[in-house]
């Protein structure tokens, strides 16, 4: 049992988190709690940093306001001994909430505290310092993976071992299986089409078709222009036949009840106004 | 959605656009001039044409994005003619200047979009669907249009 090691691991989290806290917390834009947000962040980079340059800086601080700090950090320290055997991260959540608590009723006292923690650890050992900005950065990315999370809930779809994961190559690959599938879709509309290999090819081929059945239109609007005019003075034997052919050429029972009633509907057209008066 | 029907099934909208095809033939037929020189001729079967285009696209209605189109420029015909002679002219002067360094897909692309109505506007994902809708009912409106002039003609 080495009572500063413990104290360190107790203390370091609490710090950091309580940076983290300060800014989230503290909603007011005052001076102070910007600064203290600051600090804060500062003193998880200052971990990083004394590692080579050692514990110059940050002690000098310490020793300035060594006289306020001393009691605040004699009531934490009890504290978490109290709560070392368990050190979960709800734990230190907790110590989060009450160290930032504290922060909120003394400005001062609660910034310069976690400077002179993260000091006081630093001039300890280098070997914790090490492995607590480890964890730090584990922590930052757990921080950071919920955010990332819903992103990938968004695109409903599963990278294979070996694909892209970010949500960019996993939009554009969705994006890719939508454009195969209505591919085939349009393959299996078009003739000739299903032996075809090859999306420029396939591409030509339904273009073709588009233009064919465009054409196709085309002359039958001319075909039905001739017919129409050869085919108006015997109007009346028309309705009975068209109903007939009509009938025959649709297969489902609702467009044949459809069809039923247009014919006469436009024998009534024809014979009533138009052709009667053009006799 | 009625992309969800099968492909080779019977188009739903077969019996809205065949009574509304013959109901404009009618009309066309009813005010038809007695001349019947050779522009008279293809004015009218040029009608045909916009009325069988105009009823598939109501038939269709305002879901898809190129019925949309199509009856939106068949509405404004008269006013979309001068704009899409200036496209036009303006589309050949970019593929001149644009050459042959943008062949093979791009162009393929390009071509559907001019063929299919409303194209222009879509990416490609959304042009596929519209294509395969497209296609579909054009093919019933060939096959309508097809079964009455063979009716006419025997």
């Amino acid at each position: 049992m080495d009572p500063p090691s413990l104290i360190n691991g107790g203390s370091f989290p609490s710090a950091n988190a309580s940076s983290y806290g300060l800014t989230e917390i503290w909603p007011f834009p005052l001076n102070g709690g910007g600064v203290g947000g600051v600090l804060g962040l500062r003193s998880n980079h200052l971990a990083g940093y004394v590692e080579t340059r050692g514990t110059g800086i940050v002690n000098r601080d310490v020793l300035v306001d060594e006289s306020t700090i001393t009691e605040q950090s004699e009531s934490r320290g009890g504290a978490r001994r109290k709560r070392r055997d368990a050190t979960s991260e709800d734990e230190s959540s907790k110590l989060v909430s009450t160290s930032s608590d504290n922060d909120m009723q003394k400005n001062s006292g609660g910034k310069r505290q976690k400077v002179s923690g993260s000091g006081d650890e630093n001039g300890d050992s280098k070997a914790d310092v090490e492995s607590n900005s480890g964890t730090d950065n584990k922590q930052a990315e757990q921080s950071m993976q919920p955010s990332e999370r819903p992103k990938q809930d968004y695109i409903h779809v599963r990278a294979r071992r070996g694909q892209a994961t970010d949500s960019h190559s996993l939009a554009e690959r969705a994006r890719r299986e939508k454009i195969s599938e209505r591919m085939k879709i349009l393959q299996d509309l078009v003739p000739g089409c299903n032996k075809v290999i090859g999306k420029a090819l396939v591409l030509d081929e339904i273009i073709n078709y588009i233009q064919s059945l465009q054409r196709q239109v085309e002359f039958l609007s001319m075909k039905l222009e001739a017919v129409n005019s050869k085919i108006s003075p015997s109007i009346k034997d028309f309705g009975a036949q068209t109903f007939d052919t009509t009938a025959m050429a649709f297969n489902s029972q609702a467009a044949r009840e459809y069809v039923q009633g247009s014919p006469q509907e436009w024998l009534h057209m024809q014979v009533g106004s138009g052709f009667e008066r053009a006799t | 959605m009625n992309s969800k029907s099968s492909p080779s099934g019977p188009c739903p909208h077969r019996a809205k656009f065949t009574r509304r095809f013959l109901r404009a033939l009618a009309r066309i037929n009813k005010d038809r001039p007695t001349s019947s020189s050779h522009h008279e001729i293809r004015k009218r079967s040029r009608k045909i044409k916009i009325a069988a285009d105009a009823s598939m696209a109501y038939a269709v209605g305002s879901g898809r994005a190129w019925s949309r189109v199509m009856l939106w420029k068949l509405r404004n015909r008269t006013r979309y003619r001068a704009w899409i002679w200036s496209r036009v002219i303006a589309s050949t002067r970019k593929r001149i200047d644009k050459g042959s360094k943008q062949g093979g897909e791009l162009s393929r692309t390009d071509q559907l979009r001019q063929l299919v109505p409303g194209g222009e506007a879509m990416d490609f994902c959304n042009l596929l669907d519209e294509a395969a809708h497209y296609i579909k009912c054009l093919t019933t409106q060939v096959q309508v249009m097809r079964n009455i002039a063979d009716f006419y003609f025997t």
